[in-house]
């Protein structure tokens, strides 16, 4: 009885992985074939001959390894900034009773409903006035106001993961003369690592995938960044697909390792959230 | 000095650092921006005529500014912000409007001075008034009629001819396409048990929704897109219904031409004109000759011909963007220069390599300057008949340069018509009548043209 | 007096709170300042000019706005926008939420499950496109391969006007995984105690789900529905790398068309009146879930706070 429902859950979980991985696989696939034979139909699976210069013209095409850094130093500002100032913002917006906080926030929130095709002009002529137009300012700096702007979400995230955690907890902090900053980083930090993994994952893969920002805002080849680097494969006339493939394979490997490191963060939530009760 | 402060805060992280030689001397340097597209392969050639440019202009120094995709919305934010670039590529669809409202130098008082301003294409020039050049196409480019050599020996069929005068009809062209058309078992769109759904390789593909492609059969045909004005729309004329319904037949009644999404006329699509030819899925393509980059790169067995005409043939030319000086550059001349510089074959491989056709006359009326950009092993022997003959003496310029507002004209109303004829729904009299009015409202006329 | 001393504390706390709350909100309040009510005021503005850019902006009142009612493209790229949101949002939900279930089993190799069905998420914008264009195409791609070797009918996908939404749908909800991690994340934080206590009670899976996973996870599930439906009222990506908005405009998004006007045409000021139109709906549907919200969404000492 028991056996047959983990038999159907191992179906079920191999049934939604073959689609998902499939196009995944045909990724990798790509990156290793000449042009020609990806577009064989029916479509060919085992590359013939394996084209492993794909991988190395692609990376030398362009110096990756420089963009590589570049996008690792944007993104990683970018997520301290984005987790630590919009936890504090959630914290007050969920746990901090005071007057006007809901207002504020529906306002905050609203600024993910303008597109930002429209903000994008002034937002820019902005950064020209600060005379920070081809630096990493205009790429890094909002994610230390609560990622201003799309970042919000990332408050309204928090905020919805913190409302979860019992309030006594707070209470019985408080009672034994606990400052707010007290309870927000011995209370509820702690209690909310999924949450702060989610943060921390999504704000990684946008400013790694971001390509908008860095396009706009850098104008040095030596300041770009991985997906700046991706998009020159592709062009008007000419799209290099074996190239494409190869270093889009090689930009996602280090966030899928990423990935992989920080989900287990997922499990240690449970034990934590587990004990409380 | 406000570069240095740019500069310190830039410093702050390390990735910044190696931006600091710019500034050496920068007091008696002459600093220009380049900004361009393309493919890392165009990338390279860029830099290097960048380079020699720098070279042979000493105490000039010049930045390029890369940019690979978004090239509207950055050059949008930029022009808005007033940081335009000193020299660079400008889209059609902003050249003429960028112009107007005097974000592009007026080439024409610089054309006694430099020569060699003087001495391109006519239809090379973008005029947005009388006496006021804002600049010309970077290149020039054509639409031919690409094909696999062995699909066509193996069809046994004659090879679509090199040269205009023998071009075929369209009624050739839709016979060969009928012989070089073949399901999975083997058996051609007129035999019967041809299977439809399981063809291995088309005759042709044509797009119908690419205008550079069909613009040339529209005027062999003896049609237009526009009345002399400009302000009426004739895609509703006898002949231009025919041109679109014999597009339209490749697909569905002779069922010669792969369906919409297959073709490779426009390079978002995949795969690409070398690759279809290459695995043989389609024979014949209609596409431009920038496609002779690709070709040579994954080595491909192709040939090159002229398009099939219906009276006079014809081909569309000048299928580019545009290349301009920007207005408030701090140094206009050695900015021309640059501009001159970028687009002359003497200093660019693009041209040798294939990917671009040269604007000065010359290199399509003297010989030694023909051979000195199609005698190598990126031109084929066709080249000269199919490609440098057929431009000069049949190119019809690419309607994105000459008839105003039409980048909206496209979007708003053109291109989801001709959708329509290319999926199919309905003839293409029934959605060319119905759009003619809608496009004749939002036409605004030819763009200028005069001679030197 | 132990009576009132414990209301002199309580309203101390209520200060304290106050004080605390209001300085910890500073960081969001000044980056919304700064960094979105300037430049949100500055398109509000732009929205009642002719502004192109790189010209002079001339005032025209309203005049963008009444010209959206008589723009064709206006109507039939929200009618577009409609339809994939309809589509798109409930079944990402419902497909993340699923997995997310299967994922919080005891499964051996859970860290391998997790990444396999976040891996979609990960690919680079314009791999992905590239990926989708073939698998969608007709003539080579993989999902007709497919159906042809089962002897199903085959399609034309996004180059069908009536499939292309569709098509778009499927896309999207391929890359499921950031919706299936704050799921994920939701679902660590329900309590065991909740599921022991059922248990003890000898309720079954079903029950389990019925009376405690759902329940508890409808914050999560309203995050996520409110998230998705003002992403994807934004829908932008597909339309135009992919389709251009066609064929013959079924795929025309809001934004596609609003981007199209602002940087091929560089109408800024129409745009930006596009802009507010949209910012006003997504507003006003955003309100409708919220107030809705009460109704089912379940918080720990709702109201209370």
């Amino acid at each position: 009885m028991r056996s047959r429902g983990r038999i159907l859950l191992y179906l079920a979980l191999v049934a939604g992985a073959v689609p998902t991985l499939l196009p995944f696989v045909w990724l990798v696939r790509s990156a290793l074939m000449q042009d020609a034979q990806m577009f064989i139909a029916p479509p060919q699976w085992i590359p013939d001959p394996f084209q492993w210069s794909n991988f190395t013209d692609a990376l030398t095409a362009q110096p990756f390894g420089r963009y590589f850094l570049n996008t690792v130093v944007i993104a990683v500002i970018s997520v301290l900034g984005t987790v630590l100032t919009c936890s504090i913002a959630a914290f007050s917006f969920s746990r901090l009773r005071w007057r006007g906080r809901n207002v504020v926030f529906a306002v905050l929130l609203s600024s993910v409903m303008l597109p930002y095709a429209v903000t994008l002009i002034p937002t820019f002529v902005m950064w020209q006035e600060l005379g920070l137009l081809n630096t990493i300012a205009p790429l890094t700096v909002p994610s230390w106001f609560a990622g201003a702007g799309g970042g919000v979400l990332n408050v309204f995230l928090l905020r919805q993961f913190f409302l979860t955690i019992p309030f006594e907890l707070d209470e019985a902090a408080y009672i034994d003369g606990a400052s707010p900053w007290r309870v927000f980083w011995m209370v509820v930090m702690p209690l909310s690592k999924p949450a702060i993994v989610v943060v921390t994952i999504f704000t990684f893969i946008g400013t790694w995938n971001d390509f908008l920002g860095p396009l706009l805002y850098l104008n040095d080849e030596e300041k770009y960044t991985l997906s700046i680097g991706l998009a020159s494969f592709q062009s008007i006339y000419i799209t290099q697909w074996g190239y494409l493939m190869a270093a889009s394979a090689a930009v996602i490997a280090p966030i899928i390792a990423l990935f992989f490191f920080l989900q287990r963060y997922f499990i240690e939530g449970v034990t934590l959230t587990g004990i409380k009760n | 000095m406000r570069r240095r402060e740019l500069l310190a805060l830039a410093g702050l992280v390390p990735l910044a650092a190696a931006c600091g030689n710019d500034d050496d001397g920068a007091a008696e340097n002459i600093q220009l921006q380049f900004m361009y597209w393309g493919s890392t392969f165009e990338q390279k050639a860029v830099e290097k005529m960048l380079k020699a440019f720098e070279q042979s202009n000493a105490g000039t120094k010049v930045k390029p500014l890369f940019t690979p995709d978004e090239y509207d919305v950055k050059l949008n934010t930029l022009v808005a912000s007033g940081n335009v670039p000193d020299v660079g590529y400008v889209p059609m669809a902003m050249s003429y409007r960028l112009a107007e409202q005097g974000k592009l130098v007026n080439l024409f008082s610089y054309l006694d001075k430099y020569p060699q301003l003087a001495s391109y294409l006519p239809d090379a020039y973008l005029w947005y008034g009388k006496d006021q050049l804002h600049g010309v196409a970077t290149a020039n480019e054509i639409e031919l009629l690409w094909y696999s050599k062995a699909a066509v020996a193996e069809a046994g069929i004659s090879a679509p001819p090199a040269q205009a005068s023998s071009a075929w009809t369209w009624d050739q062209l839709v016979e060969n396409a009928y012989k070089l058309t073949v399901d999975q078992s083997g058996k051609h769109p007129d035999e019967s048990g041809f299977n439809a759904g399981q063809v291995r390789q088309f005759g042709i593909s044509s797009s119908i929704t690419y205008a550079a492609a069909w613009y040339g059969f529209l005027r062999s045909n003896g049609a237009d897109f526009a009345d002399p004005t400009g302000t009426k729309c004739l895609l509703d004329t006898p002949e231009a219904i025919e041109v679109f319904q014999n597009l339209q037949d490749l697909i569905y009644k002779h069922r010669v031409a792969p369906g919409p999404g297959q073709l490779a006329a426009t390079g978002d699509d995949v795969p690409g004109t070398n690759i279809l030819l290459k695995t043989k899925r389609v024979a014949m393509i209609v596409d431009g000759h920038w496609s002779l980059l690709d070709m040579n790169e994954s080595k491909v067995d192709y040939g090159i011909g002229v398009l099939p005409k219906y009276d006079e043939p014809f081909t569309t030319s000048q299928v580019a963007g545009a290349s301009a000086v920007f207005a408030g550059s701090k140094h206009v001349e050695e900015a021309i220069e640059l501009f001159a510089f970028h687009i002359d074959p003497r200093y660019v491989d693009l041209y040798e390599q294939g990917l671009w056709m040269p604007q000065e006359r010359k290199y399509y009326e003297d010989q030694a300057a023909i051979d000195s950009w199609t005698k190598n092993d990126s031109h084929p022997s066709e080249f000269r008949t199919a490609v440098v003959d057929y431009a000069r003496d049949h190119g019809v310029p690419d309607l994105r340069g000459r008839l105003k507002n039409l980048s909206a004209i496209n979007s708003d109303v053109l291109t989801p018509a001709l959708q329509e004829i290319e999926t199919g729904k309905r003839p293409a009299a029934a959605v060319l009548k119905e759009v003619a009015p809608k496009v004749t409202s939002r036409m605004q006329g030819w763009h200028h043209t005069q001679e030197l | 007096m132990a009576a009132l001393s414990g209301q002199h504390r309580l309203s101390g706390q209520r200060r304290l709170e106050r004080r605390w709350g209001l300085l910890m909100a500073v960081p969001a309040i000044l980056g919304f300042a700064i960094f979105t009510a300037g430049p949100m005021v500055a398109s509000l503005g732009l929205s009642l000019t002719d502004w192109q850019v790189g010209g002079a902006p001339s005032f025209v009142g309203t005049g963008n706005y009444t010209a959206l009612a008589d723009d064709e493209l206006f109507w039939k790229s929200l009618s577009a926008t409609t339809y994939y949101t309809l589509g798109a949002v409930p079944v990402s939900l419902i497909v993340a939420f699923v997995v997310a279930m299967l994922l919080n089993q005891r499964v051996r190799g859970l860290p391998v499950w997790r990444t396999i069905f976040y891996l979609p998420t990960l690919v680079p914008a314009i791999a992905n496109v590239v990926l989708w264009i073939w698998i969608f195409n007709p003539d080579f791609g993989l999902l007709n391969s497919l159906l042809r070797q089962g002897g199903l009918p085959t399609g034309m996908w996004i180059y069908d006007e009536n499939l292309a939404v569709p098509s778009l749908i499927v896309m999207s909800t391929w890359a499921f995984g950031n919706t299936m991690v704050i799921f994920l994340a939701g679902l660590q934080g329900v309590p065991q105690h909740l599921y022991e206590a059922v248990s003890v009670d000898g309720g079954g899976p079903w029950q389990r789900f019925r009376h405690v996973t759902v329940p508890m996870m409808t914050p999560t599930i309203f995050y996520n529905l409110v998230v998705g439906v003002i992403g994807t009222f934004q829908v932008f990506n597909q339309a135009y790398v992919m389709t251009e908005g066609g064929p013959n405009n079924a795929t025309l998004f809001y934004v596609y068309y609003l981007f199209r006007k602002a940087f091929r045409e560089s109408e800024m000021g129409y745009a930006s009146a596009l802009a507010w139109v949209l910012f006003m709906i997504i507003m006003i549907v955003t309100f409708l879930m919220f107030r809705n919200a009460r109704r089912w969404v379940y918080y720990e000492m709702a109201g209370g706070r």
